[in-house]
């Protein structure tokens, strides 16, 4: 195998808190309050059980096929020509979305922190930390993560800490918008949720495989919970009007926060989380797209790509849009269909499809 | 026809000695065994219990009343003191007796009696015929004599004193003993032997170094420590070539897992006690002639944060001194770069009136906050590095008054802020919280951050603690994680990092460093006053 790792369950939550979380609190709230406006938190519970159900078959899928990563089993459902070439694009969208996830950094840390340096700094940094963490291998990347997710605990600090701006009125009338608006508002979040599908590279490298089940629902439940948080604390701080006009709502929510006379202006301690828990966000993802060419090629080692698929992802991240505005519309309208039909939930039902009726894989793991 | 009977004989001794094996590992305690008639069979026993005890001497001799009886001395070299065993033991028996008492023909059924009446100079001694009492007479620093033909052992009261070397100006201990490690290894090993005095204390010494000859002893205990982890040490140690080792140094340098990182993953100590503990968890040790510091492995990054007293002090205090010690990392590894990025990039973190007196001071001074900074943290290593190499007391005026002097100076000229020397001094201070061999890592470390803090803000401070952070984690020490149990996580090993269990609850072993035998102690220690009935 090309990963000699193991990771244990917890590990393997942290690790996927990591890789949806942070983009998610930051990108995902203006968009969904935009459509479903104050009820976007139930928004997100639809949401979740899209997720729930992407994770369910990403792991069946995975639990047939033991000791096989997602580009290993395409080949044995589909055959070699047409698992290649499903193959190939499960790497292209690994790519592309962790082009957006930097580009999305970038902006953010650019506009909101620094704006006088150039984005492109911003992303071969992150960049090279994470081909740093990548490079190491999947055990190191969690542990790294698992030493440093306690930042997201910050979040909740925060949120705790503004609760004298809050007011519950801001949420009401519930169900206001309609079915329609509320379902339309889940999808952008289930598009995120479903990242989960990444998981089927790592379901063969955890220490316990019977645990995949439990670890895929509980990190999605988790994310979802927080996802919730952050939606209501904006909600609830600046109503829909206003929440959905602004591109990063949480951060604002954050601005707002004064304690006393003497701390105040605590965004710097969602950045620093957000800037922390983006270097595995984006870690987990170059380690997909880094693993799966690795198989797909059939290289003995994966550490080779290393290099080159990081100068590719900067070169991409640059690349793949004009400005923020251009970004945020291709999130909105493009990425959902394109990602969470194509990718995360109609691929794998195909696969799995298949799958059970051709028999295909191994007995599933008792 | 006596190399025929030399031959059975030592078969014979090679089959006693795996029967022999056997009931040892049947009855670990050897409680019941008792002494034979034949000096070689006792004298095979006891070696087998004591195996790999490099430091265990036996002396065979013949006594000079009557050339057919023999005679042997077991004792342990450095804890009991050979002078006054070869004095008034060996040349008692093996020479003057004759002297004293010319003509006396002794039987072998007789010469028990005759050593104890007459042969031995010493004040005090003992008989017994158990071997447990023997093992633990000669691990106590008594001196055993066997006779040949007799199922008694006369234990010779000899404990030396040890001469150790007390803690007189070194590191101040608040409890605890004071005792340190000498460069002698024969007084090292015994200054372990006196807090472990387990048969299971295994002592293996071997030499290194093609010129230099040097002696370097593995300490264990056989039962506790992973048996693959004493393998490995030994197959590194054995992979030297070198022409001399003058300091433990050499040996870490040359066995280490990541030779290229700046953090240590070899410990090292230089108290008994400590090493006594360490021992107990299962690490294992490697003692070097002419130096006082010993080695320890496998290492982790809590035990910097861990300290002998600790374990000495009331238990509740505990969290509180390591939760100190952790800040004093954080702030050695990022307060300075923290101060440059909050003053250069991020001012609006300030409260407006502690920006505006920030500024105020700032007003006068020449150079942008990085350079000030950079600049003065030069200054502090430089007055550390003086204070390392003067005689302690001129050191301390030296940093005494450069630090008070020079700070003040600096401000009053108008060259440095006041809060950048605030910043400096209190890091420096922090730095030296831990230990140092760690904090060296985090004070080089420092001035990469503030490289990164001062290029890129906070940004570039959180990026340049993520890849420490990384780093970190892909670091080994003998097949450990350096950073477990945080990092992977071991639930019940916490039980020593954040706080310290109390020593009634510390049930196990670190999961990751010791073998098989995990277990420290029984249920149910917890202290409580005593029920009327």
């Amino acid at each position: 195998m090309l990963e000699k790792g193991k990771i244990s369950s917890i590990q393997a939550i942290m690790l996927m808190i990591s890789m949806i979380l942070p983009t998610a609190v930051l990108t995902v709230p203006a968009i969904t309050v935009k459509s479903a406006r104050q009820d976007a938190w139930f928004s997100i519970i639809i949401a979740t059980m899209a997720g729930l159900l992407i994770a369910w078959m990403v792991v069946n899928l995975g639990l047939r096929f033991p000791e096989k990563t997602l580009f290993e089993y395409i080949e044995d459902i589909l055959g070699k020509i047409p698992g290649k070439i499903l193959g190939f694009l499960y790497i292209w969208w690994f790519l592309h979305m962790n082009a957006l996830v930097i580009r999305e950094y970038g902006v953010f840390l650019a506009t909101a922190v620094m704006p006088d340096t150039p984005i492109i700094i911003f992303h071969i940094v992150v960049v090279a930390v994470a081909a740093y963490a990548v490079r190491n291998g999947l055990e190191v990347l969690s542990r790294a993560n698992q030493l440093l997710i306690p930042t997201t605990v910050l979040l909740a600090l925060v949120f705790i800490l503004s609760i004298p701006n809050m007011k519950l009125s801001r949420v009401l009338p519930l169900f206001d918008a309609g079915l329609f608006p509320i379902v339309k508002g889940a999808v952008v979040p289930a598009s995120w949720l479903g990242e989960i599908v990444t998981f089927a590279m790592i379901i063969p490298y955890l220490s316990k495989p019977k645990e995949a089940y439990r670890v895929a629902f509980l990190s999605i439940l988790l994310v979802s919970f927080f996802l919730t948080t952050s939606i209501l604390e904006a909600l609830l701080i600046f109503g829909p009007n206003l929440t959905g006009s602004w591109i990063f709502p949480t951060f604002n929510a954050v601005r707002m926060i004064s304690v006393g006379n003497s701390l105040g202006r605590l965004e710097i301690i969602i950045v620093l989380a957000w800037v922390l828990g983006g270097f595995f966000k984006i870690g987990v993802f170059y380690y997909a797209a880094v693993l799966g060419s690795a198989q797909w090629l059939k290289l003995k080692n994966y550490q080779p790509l290393v290099l080159p698929v990081g100068i590719i992802l900067v070169a991409l991240s640059i690349l793949i849009h004009d400005g923020i505005v251009d970004l945020l519309d291709f999130l909105k309208r493009v990425w959902p269909p394109y990602a969470l039909i194509v990718f995360e939930a109609g691929i794998p039902l195909v696969l799995l499809i298949i799958a059970v009726v051709g028999r295909k894989g191994g007995r599933k793991i008792a | 026809m006596v190399k025929f009977r030399k031959l059975t004989k030592a078969g014979l001794l090679g089959q006693i000695q795996d029967n022999f094996k056997k009931i040892i590992a049947s009855d670990a305690s050897s409680k019941s065994i008792v002494l034979s008639n034949d000096l070689e069979i006792n004298l095979q026993r006891i070696k087998v219990i004591l195996h790999k005890c490099s430091d265990v001497v036996y002396r065979d001799f013949i006594f000079a009343q009557n050339e057919q009886i023999r005679l042997a001395l077991i004792y342990i070299d450095g804890l009991a003191d050979s002078g006054q065993i070869s004095n008034q033991i060996m040349r008692a028996l093996a020479l003057e007796v004759p002297m004293a008492v010319p003509g006396q023909n002794i039987t072998k059924s007789e010469a028990l009696e005759f050593i104890k009446q007459r042969g031995l100079c010493i004040s005090q001694f003992k008989e017994t015929e158990q071997m447990q009492d023997i093992i633990h007479a000669i691990l106590s620093g008594d001196t055993i004599l066997l006779v040949d033909g007799h199922a008694t052992a006369i234990i010779n009261n000899s404990r030396g004193k040890v001469q150790s070397l007390s803690n007189s100006e070194g590191k101040t201990m608040v409890r605890g003993p004071r005792e340190l490690f000498v460069e002698n290894l024969r007084i090292n090993t015994a200054l372990i032997r006196r807090r472990i005095k387990s048969p299971n204390l295994k002592i293996e010494t071997f030499k290194v170094g093609n010129v230099s000859d040097t002696d370097i002893a593995l300490v264990y205990i056989e039962g506790i420590v992973n048996e693959k982890l004493v393998a490995e040490v030994k197959s590194r140690l054995e992979k030297i070539k070198i022409d001399a080792v003058l300091e433990s140094g050499y040996i870490e340098e040359l066995i280490e897992d990541n030779p290229w990182s700046l953090f240590p993953t070899v410990n090292h100590t230089e108290k008994p006690d400590k090493l006594a503990a360490m021992l107990l968890e299962g690490r294992v040790a490697i003692l070097l002639d002419g130096t006082p510091v010993v080695l320890t492995v496998p290492n982790l990054f809590v035990e910097y944060f861990q300290t002998p007293e600790d374990y000495y002090q009331r238990f509740l205090f505990t969290p509180a001194a390591r939760f100190i010690r952790f800040i004093s990392m954080i702030i050695t590894l990022i307060l300075p770069s923290l101060y440059i990025a909050v003053v250069s990039f991020h001012h609006e973190l300030l409260p407006t009136p502690l920006l505006l007196s920030f500024a105020a001071h700032r007003e006068v001074v020449p150079f942008p906050v990085f350079l000030e900074v950079f600049i003065m943290e030069v200054v502090f290593e430089v007055l550390r590095e003086a204070g390392n190499r003067l005689p302690q007391l001129i050191g301390q005026i030296v940093s005494i008054g450069a630090a008070l002097v020079l700070g003040a100076m600096a401000v009053q000229a108008g060259f440095m802020a006041t809060s950048t020397v605030i910043v400096v001094i209190f890091t420096g201070i922090a730095s030296f919280v831990f230990a140092y061999s760690a904090s060296i890592a985090f004070r080089l470390l420092r001035f990469g951050l503030l490289v990164l803090a001062g290029t890129l803000g906070l940004f570039g401070l959180i990026s340049g603690v993520a890849v420490i952070a990384i780093h970190m984690c892909t670091l080994r020490s003998f097949g450990v994680p350096y950073l477990s149990p945080i990092a992977p996580t071991t639930g019940a090993d916490l039980a020593d990092v954040i706080y310290r269990a109390p020593w009634w609850a510390m049930f196990s072993r670190p999961r990751l460093i010791a073998g098989q035998n995990r277990k420290r102690q029984e249920q149910g220690l917890k202290p409580s006053p005593q029920k009327n009935k």
